[in-house]
């Protein structure tokens, strides 16, 4: 086995790039593995300590593009060399750009040519984000912060700058937002209405907004906050920010926020400002149990409930807890044996479906580490896993938009006899995969064929909407052929979980 | 939270400017918003110390003062009003010019360090003015530290190539109409075997005497009788007609004979002098590169001295250095190594035999011509084997890193757009984009001249130092601000 690196000087590029970029020449007969990075010092270090001692490699720069290949001959090398040639030859040629549209060499020149930008969208490596969202706001620009791995003291300050401004800072880590009716990010495709939504989680949003959808109601602006916004730090300034705008805002009814788990003292603070708004206000922290509620401020239980509350105050109907559980599915055994194992792509949907189960009596563990899938599923517990977890997706794409490692743990997860009901997720619309279901329900299919006859329950959520680009009613269908339960969201498909695995599921599978 | 801003945005329509992951963006597009995509570049080419300075400079009290600052030194560069006055003898016109004083493009240097060419120049100087009667003396002579070296910039003069000046030499005498300052160029000695690419043959000192003795006097007597020409409406033309004022010079050289022309046949002198002398400058495209300089040495010289401000003053190299000042420290040099020039060679001559890049005509490019106003002069491109679409390209890149353009000196290929003017180190560092320079290429070799021509750019380690001590120049508006909060 040889390890070299490669660099090649001055060429900048996306994550996106470079993410193909390792994914096609770890595809190479004879590479056992090949990392495409920027020279940048924690990526050396990275390199560094995974083994890679090319002297060369200390002279790289952020502006280099550094290739690290394990192969296992010379030639193999040689041969790995020569394709990354090729392809940054071709990328270099711009092939598959979008010709016909204007590209800008620099925030500044974009922002002078084009006088009328309102907004200005950062979804960059985090190290240069703050420098681009200061220069948008010098400007007088709202920013849309999609870039994730910013200091919490920066994302104060530019907070704190962006509400002097009068601006809204959306971010950082913010991944779904709509504007004037206009997707940002991963945003699923949904008519306007007299909804307003304020969300610290991207596919909290997204489930909210979907339930929405489907029961034809719309959302008027759904504003992104950033994860981080209602920590101790940073203290809810954006959250704030858009409640006091959806408040003030004709086009708003009813207001729905949602966020991941809030430092205490925010949520108190934002419970005495949201208590002193004249419009029906719904909440969900997710991962939590309920607050108390109280008139006018309604807090729910999970997303399901929030836009349901919200659709109940829109139509001034009182609201009724459905029943969901589908009788029809539930046996008479006192419960099901075996392990439940959730993998998740949304990790506020795996944070939500953790505490759900938690609730109906079942020890979930959430593992804070990355698990190995090799013929079986670590440990013995039920698990609950976010596969779009940082130490998960370190140098690769989110399972939102490539769903290779996901698969592989379901692969991992039918050949282990002892799991009894795989749960998981699936968020369509704008930013995500184009078209998930096929690859997962073949994985599915070819797996169940491979376990034999011990049977294996799956159920999965799907956050879509009829007018999302992949086509919801397809993805449900391809889903239920290959025996996958598709219960009416993320809150019911965790409850099932939970009903199945309490009280069991008579004949599946 | 101001309520229009954000109602305005609310209300859509939506006008985006993205960065970064097109996906990010896939259902904007869908819904046919405007997404203005940015091709990202790591700002300050990924360097953690250099951004985070970059953001501290940004602080808006402190962008406020660089920002006025940088305003008032356009501003000053725009208002000048250089003049060509006359011709006189260096000794007698340069500031602070003696006998035993060269000066010589570019930043300080000693004699060991002084590449062939300037050496070459250096002993063609020595022999010129009689204080040695063979090469190998003058070398001694310079070797022993009997000669001092001054850059020309130290004396408000500058030189193409070598840059050489020596105090018997004749001058151009510009001046500014607008404050009075003046400035200093020696003539054009043409093209071949030339004292400013190093050649000290007998026949170069036979063509200086000429110079000085002929072509100078006639030159001076013309101007007394024609009056001042305005450079700078003269260069304006130059620029319709195809030059960029670097390596392009014979639409200024043209203009320059008509200007000259009616007057100087008026002269009461010999006709075979005059004939000689307009021969002289017909022969050389370059004969107006060197009331150029002066020109933009003259005008740059009115944002010496200028407190916060963050362009450039000069930008020099003497073969060995490339060296660079800023208008806020007046005086203080900024130095990395003079770089290799991607060219075209005559016939005969390679990369083997250049010299690195030479000379103090990078002051075009500061004052916002030459390499900046390449679209310009598509021809030039041909030099590297790029197309007129790269010419106007570089100009358009040109004008991201400087501070504003020059409203005389119009572009036609750009629409009329002015040239970029006023290069600001901050965007240089900020956009991680060098000045682009045209330039000539010397042989390393003395004596042998001109080998080819093409394109550089100065290296990173001078615009790094210039920006750490801008920095640190700039703490004392932080301690201003902080006091006044």
């Amino acid at each position: 086995m040889i390890e070299r690196v490669i660099i090649s000087k001055g060429s900048y590029h996306d994550s996106a790039f470079l993410m193909r970029l390792s994914r096609e020449i770890s595809e190479l007969s004879g590479v056992a593995e090949a990392v495409v990075l920027m020279g940048t010092e924690m990526n050396r270090q990275l390199l560094a300590d995974a083994g890679f001692k090319d002297p060369e490699l200390e002279q790289a720069t952020p502006m280099d593009l550094v290739t690290a290949i394990r192969a296992e001959a010379q030639e193999n090398f040689q041969a790995a060399q020569q394709d990354l040639a090729r392809l940054l030859k071709v990328a270099a040629a711009g092939v598959g750009a979008n010709q016909s549209e204007r590209i800008y060499d620099n925030l500044a020149a974009a922002m002078q040519a084009q006088a009328d930008i309102n907004l200005v969208s950062i979804a960059v490596p985090g190290q240069y984000a703050v420098y681009l969202s200061d220069q948008a706001l010098d400007a007088g620009k709202h920013v849309f912060l999609f870039s994730n791995n910013v200091a919490i003291e920066d994302e104060l300050r530019l907070k704190q700058r962006a509400r002097e401004l009068g601006l809204l800072l959306m971010g950082p880590d913010c991944g779904t937002a709509w504007l004037a009716g206009v997707g940002l990010g991963f945003a699923n495709r949904v008519r306007r209405g007299p909804i307003g939504l304020v969300g610290a989680s991207g596919t909290g949003m997204q489930e909210i907004a979907c339930r929405l959808h489907s029961q034809g109601l719309g959302i008027s602006q759904g504003i992104g906050t950033g994860s981080a916004d209602l920590s101790a730090q940073v203290g809810g300034i954006m959250t704030e920010a858009g409640i006091e705008l959806l408040a003030n805002d004709d086009q708003t009814q009813v207001i729905v926020l949602v966020a991941k788990h809030p430092a205490p003292a925010v949520a108190d603070r934002l419970h005495q400002i949201l208590t002193a708004i004249d419009k029906p206000v719904v909440v969900r922290y997710l991962g939590q149990s309920p607050r108390v509620s109280v008139a006018g401020l309604s807090y729910a239980a999970d997303l399901d409930q929030a836009a349901s509350l919200a659709a109940a105050f829109v139509r001034k109907k009182k609201y009724q807890q459905p029943d969901i559980t589908p009788l029809a599915m539930l046996g008479t055994e006192a419960k099901t044996p075996g392990r439940l194992i959730g993998l998740f792509g949304g990790g506020s949907l795996a944070a939500e479906a953790a505490m759900l189960l938690g609730e109906a009596g079942l020890e979930i563990e959430v593992p804070d580490h990355p698990l190995a899938f090799d013929g079986g599923v670590e440990g013995s517990a039920h698990l609950v896993i976010d596969a779009g977890a940082d130490f998960y997706t370190v140098g690769k794409p989110h399972p939102m938009i490539d769903q290779t490692l996901r698969c592989q743990m379901i692969r991992a997860v039918f050949a282990d006899p002892k799991v009894s009901l795989l749960l998981l997720d699936l968020v369509l619309g704008d930013g995500a995969h184009p078209d998930p279901a096929p690859e997962l329900t073949e994985t599915i299919f070819q797996a169940r064929q491979q376990r034999g006859l011990h049977p294996l329950l799956v159920i999965a959520s799907v956050s879509g909407t009829d007018l999302d680009p992949q086509d919801l009613k397809r993805q449900i269908l391809l889903l239920t052929s290959a025996g996958v339960q598709v219960p009416a969201s993320s809150a019911r498909a965790a409850k099932l979980a939970a009903a199945v695995m309490t009280k069991g599921a008579g004949h599946v599978a | 939270m101001s309520p229009d801003l954000v109602h305005d945005l609310m209300q859509g329509p939506l006008a985006i400017a993205h960065l970064g992951l097109e996906d990010v963006m896939s259902g904007a597009r869908s819904s046919g918003v405007a997404v203005s995509q940015v091709a990202f570049q790591p700002p300050a080419g990924g360097d953690p110390k250099r951004l985070q300075k970059l953001s501290a400079l940004r602080k808006p009290k402190i962008a406020e003062a660089i920002d006025q600052a940088n305003q008032q030194g356009l501003d000053k560069l725009l208002a000048a009003q250089p003049q060509l006055v006359g011709v006189g003898i260096a000794g007698d016109w340069i500031p602070g010019m003696e006998a035993d004083l060269f000066l010589h493009a570019g930043p300080p240097i000693e004699w060991a360090r002084m590449s062939g060419p300037l050496r070459g120049a250096v002993i063609g100087g020595i022999l010129l003015e009689g204080l040695a009667q063979t090469p190998a003396q003058a070398e001694q002579l310079a070797a022993a530290g009997k000669i001092r070296f001054a850059p020309c910039h130290h004396h408000q003069t500058v030189g193409p190539m070598a840059g050489l000046v020596t105090s018997s030499m004749p001058v151009w005498i510009i001046e500014d109409l607008h404050s009075g300052q003046r400035s200093f160029c020696t003539l054009n000695e043409g093209l071949g075997k030339v004292l400013r690419y190093g050649a000290y043959s007998p026949e170069v000192i036979e063509r200086l005497g000429f110079m000085a003795n002929i072509l100078a006097p006639i030159l001076s007597e013309t101007l007394q009788a024609h009056g001042p020409i305005d450079l700078k409406m003269l260069m304006a033309q130059a620029l319709h007609m195809g030059d960029e004022g670097h390596n392009r010079n014979r639409a200024g050289t043209s203009l320059l004979i008509r200007e000259l022309a009616p007057a100087m046949v008026r002269l009461k002198r010999d006709s075979a002098e005059i004939a000689q002398v307009l021969a002289f400058i017909h022969s050389n495209d370059h004969f107006f590169l060197n009331l150029s300089m002066p020109m933009a040495k003259c005008i740059l010289a009115g944002v010496e001295d200028l407190p916060f401000s963050s362009m450039l003053s000069v930008m020099a190299r003497n073969g060995t250095d490339f060296g660079i000042q800023l208008a806020c420290l007046p005086g203080r040099w900024f130095i990395g190594k003079a770089q290799d020039i991607e060219g075209l060679y005559f016939p005969g001559f390679s990369k083997e035999d250049a010299n690195p890049d030479i000379g103090d005509s990078t002051i075009m490019e500061t004052v916002g011509i030459g390499g900046f106003a390449m679209a310009a002069a598509p021809a030039i491109v041909q030099f590297v084997g790029g197309t007129a679409d790269d010419a106007l390209e570089t100009t358009r890149r040109m004008g991201q890193i400087t501070i504003g353009r020059n409203p005389i000196w119009t572009i036609p290929q750009l629409g009329f757009a002015g040239a970029p003017t006023g290069i600001d180190l901050q965007k240089v560092i900020e956009l991680n984009m060098l000045p682009a320079i045209n330039t000539g290429i010397a042989h390393r070799e003395p004596g042998i001249g001109q080998v080819g021509a093409g394109l550089t750019s100065p290296p990173w380690e001078c615009f790094h130092q210039a920006f750490d001590a801008f920095y640190e120049h700039c703490q004392q508006l932080k301690e201003v601000t902080n006091a006044t909060d």
